[in-house]
């Protein structure tokens, strides 16, 4: 074959494949089971264990029952514990637990099996969860008491949590720390067939089932008998195979193909409240951003509304402080909130010393005002990353852009070579303040390295300072606007879940309660 | 010294009209890569989100792409990503290729034996597995993908200057010139270099091509230009996030670099019927 045969005979090829991989219909899922593809940010969870984990997916909620059940209002609800007291003192929780509630392997769910539970949690990698509980006593087979150390507003929080996703101890121990790698046994709506690390699981219903939570209409048997959750890393592959069939639900729609679906007669999309933020991240621990009126002339320069529209494409809200907005604790006082000011931007920049030169870039003894600005490669980060480095350049901020795909930038984030990065997090909680900017989590999670005494006085008081909810809100509040007047980050965008759903064949209900498609949800789904 | 004079290679006008319209095309190509600040229409890295994802119309020809900055202007600064990346690769490796080729082809032996061992173990590998090696190593950014391309094309360049060395070292002018006395240095660079260049320059051509590929690929893995910078690959890879709402995103920087590669490829091809291979004329 000489150049010109091969030169038509790839263009032939490249036309041939193009248009096949336009026309050939993907396999319609299967008639007698839903396919679920999980939402990328759940992807990669390399065992169901809920006590070891650190990264579990919707699946464990279907696998496993947790003591209380939340709803996307932030309002506690009975599921395995029908009812639960707490002393005026914080110090004393009483639980009274569902009776005939059995695991998937026929054990009975008791007292007991709350005890050996919650000391589980010691020396594990979420010992959090437990640790301001002192002891567990049996009050009777369905009564149990937590005494504590300390009193813990976000206990309730935590026993909703995947991660107090409650297991089988027989199978647990039987295991021998391999639990949730080759079976996963808890009390819930569904059972565990099959687990491949990063490619799928298969459960299938749980014909013993009658305990769902308030949450739920249907406390029984689901009427959807096998679930496949899949795990596709691609994103246009994700939209392919909602967009031809091939799977019934997908629960993260990646944004850029929002409008696409939206067109399909067939998917219906639903928007799921907000759970996470996206945030412009400083290493506060070298220069320049160890100066504070550099981070707030950033912080100023910064205008969130070109995000929200051009990688959004308007879903979600602009961020102009650290929490989801739905939580108590994000409701700091205006002041605090940070928003666009360009002049101010200017004028602080001055005041650092980084004055103006003639080419538009600002410098301080002979160093220009350029900095790395890093983010994951995926399309919204990398978006956001492009529309932050035009906003610096008009005040004289010579940003340049680096791409990492999520793993390196982890590795990177953690060596400190970095000076702004495009973050986000994905947590209904304001722990998630302690999570991120705690000094004791300096390299990681805190890779802003923020340390500093005033706002780790407030932390440690907001995480174990408060003996009920109300106090909690009061002292996280107060450290939310330590950090937000020490400008540690830069909110950008608040975003929300979008979740398709193949109309033809399943009915999901009217009303979510969860903040995801959950274990609640899916137990009222219905074929059509 | 006597002169030896060791024309080889006639050459015939490529009068072929593909051959005319490639070449006009390339030649436009560089004119605008060389003059792209002055002749873009807007800036190529001037975000305006009121116009983004905007179809092609007069006011932008290429259409807008997702942060509503103009296509066409960063098409045109693309180029001269894309051609300055190409060209500084390929013409490292041609001088590299040619300089190792000749002392390799000349000398042989244990130093041809050992060069031509380590060359060839970069064949072993596929280019674009080279390069990404490379870019892990060197860092991503224009001058890790220059590195990688001009290594990824180096052994080719050896191979064919080694060849044609070996082949020319054999004939008569060379045995005169030696027996003359001239020096190894001015056999290899006055006598069998300008012979071997010929069919160099044209592989270097058709390597151009495929450089553009390879640049565009690294470019679309985000290894190669860094944003704003615009780069054809990364225009392209930037762009399948909205094939379906801005298809003009993808579309039209994919057509440039087959437009460029295909243009290469028949100016390359011209040239190779144009030279006469076969007629290896010998005066002395």
């Amino acid at each position: 074959m000489n150049r010109r045969e091969l030169l038509i005979s790839s263009s032939i090829l490249a036309i041939a494949s193009t248009s096949l991989f336009s026309n050939v219909a993907i396999a319609a899922a299967s008639p007698s089971e839903a396919t679920i593809v999980l939402s990328s940010d759940e992807n990669g969870a390399p065992h169901l264990d809920p006590i070891r984990a650190t990264l579990l997916s919707v699946t464990a909620g279907l696998i496993y029952d947790r003591l209380i059940a939340m709803s996307n209002d932030h309002t506690f609800h009975p599921h395995l514990a029908e009812s639960w007291d707490e002393s005026e003192d914080g110090l004393n929780w009483t639980f009274v637990l569902k009776k005939n509630v059995r695991f998937h392997d026929g054990e009975l769910f008791n007292a007991d099996t709350v005890v050996w539970w919650i000391s589980k949690f010691e020396g594990s990698a979420n010992q959090h969860v437990s640790s301001a509980i002192d002891r567990v006593v049996v009050v009777d087979e369905h009564n149990v008491r937590f005494e504590m150390k300390r009193p813990d507003p976000n206990l309730l929080y935590n026993l909703a949590s995947y991660f107090m996703g409650i297991p089988s101890p027989k199978a647990y121990e039987a295991a021998a720390g391999n639990f949730g790698v080759i079976e996963a046994v808890g009390t819930g709506p569904y059972k565990l067939e099959s687990f491949a690390v990063g490619q799928e699981t298969v459960l299938v219903a749980n014909e013993e089932y009658a305990w769902g939570s308030e949450l739920s209409e249907n406390k029984g048997v689901p009427e959807i008998k096998r679930l496949v959750l899949r795990e596709i890393q691609d994103s246009s592959a994700t939209f392919l195979e909602m967009d031809t069939g091939g799977a019934d639900i997908l629960m993260g729609v990646p944004t850029e193909f929002v409008p696409r679906l939206a067109l399909n007669a067939d998917v219906e999309l639903r928007n799921m409240p907000a759970t996470g933020v996206s945030y412009l991240q400083f290493n506060t621990s070298s220069a320049p951003f160890s100066d504070r009126l550099v981070r707030q002339a950033i912080a100023h320069a910064v205008d969130q509304e070109p995000i929200l529209k051009a990688v959004f494409s308007g879903s979600g809200a602009t961020a102009h402080q650290f929490l989801v907005s739905s939580l108590e604790e994000s409701k700091v006082q205006p002041e605090f909130l940070i928003r666009k000011d360009t002049e101010k931007a200017k004028q602080l920049l001055d005041q650092a010393g980084w004055l103006l030169g003639s080419d538009g870039i600002r410098t301080k003894n002979g160093q220009p005002l350029k900095v790395r600005l890093w983010s994951a490669s995926e399309t919204a980060y990398k978006r956001m990353a492009e529309i932050v480095q035009a906003q610096l350049k008009p005040v004289g901020v010579i940003a340049e852009v680096a791409l990492f795909d999520s793993a390196s930038l982890r590795d990177a984030l953690r060596k400190g070579d970095h000076q702004l990065v495009i973050s986000h997090y994905d947590w209904d909680n304001a722990d998630i303040l302690d999570w991120c900017f705690s000094a004791k989590n300096i390299p990681h999670p805190n890779s802003s390295r923020w340390d500093n005494p005033r706002s780790e006085k407030l932390r440690e008081d907001a995480m174990s300072g408060a003996r009920n909810w109300r106090e909690r809100v009061a002292k996280y509040k107060e450290y939310h606007e330590n950090l937000l007047e020490n400008f540690v980050f830069v909110p950008l965008h608040e975003f929300e879940k979008t979740v398709a759903v193949n109309r033809s064949r399943l009915a999901i209900p009217e009303r979510i309660r969860e903040t995801t498609v959950g274990s609640a949800t899916l137990l009222d789904t219905r074929w059509q | 010294m006597t002169t030896i004079v060791s024309e080889s290679r006639r050459l015939r006008l490529p009068v072929s009209v593909p051959a005319v319209v490639a070449g006009l095309f390339i030649v436009l190509l560089v004119v605008s890569a060389v003059l792209a600040p002055t002749i873009a229409p807007y800036a190529y890295d001037a975000q305006n989100i009121e116009v983004m994802n905007e179809a092609p119309s007069f006011a932008h020809f290429f259409g807008t792409d997702e942060f509503g900055r103009d296509v066409l202007s960063r098409i045109i600064v693309g180029a001269q990503t894309s051609l300055s990346v190409s060209v500084t690769a390929v013409g490292f490796s041609v001088l590299t290729g040619l300089v190792l080729g000749s002392v390799c082809g000349y000398f042989g032996g244990l130093v041809d034996r050992i060069l031509m061992t380590v060359i060839d173990l970069t064949w072993s590998f596929p280019e674009i597995l080279i390069a990404l090696m490379l870019v892990a190593v060197v860092g991503a950014g224009l001058h890790g993908v220059i590195i990688a391309v001009a290594i990824a094309y180096l052994a080719q360049f050896t191979r064919l200057t080694r060849t044609q060395v070996i082949q020319l070292k054999k004939e008569a002018y060379i045995d005169a010139a030696v027996n003359l006395g001239a020096s190894d240095f001015h056999i290899l660079f006055r006598h069998l270099l300008p012979n071997a260049l010929a069919p160099v320059l044209v592989a270097a051509m058709l390597a151009t091509g495929d450089a553009i590929i390879l640049e565009a690929t690294l470019g679309f893995f985000g290894l190669g230009a860094q944003p704003p910078t615009p780069s054809w690959g990364a225009m392209m890879s930037s762009g399948t996030a909205q094939l379906f709402v801005a298809p003009w995103v993808i579309i039209i920087p994919g057509c440039a670099v087959a437009l460029t590669v295909i243009a290469l490829n028949i100016v390359g091809d011209a040239l190779i019927d144009s030279l006469d291979f076969r007629n290896k004329a010998r005066e002395g």
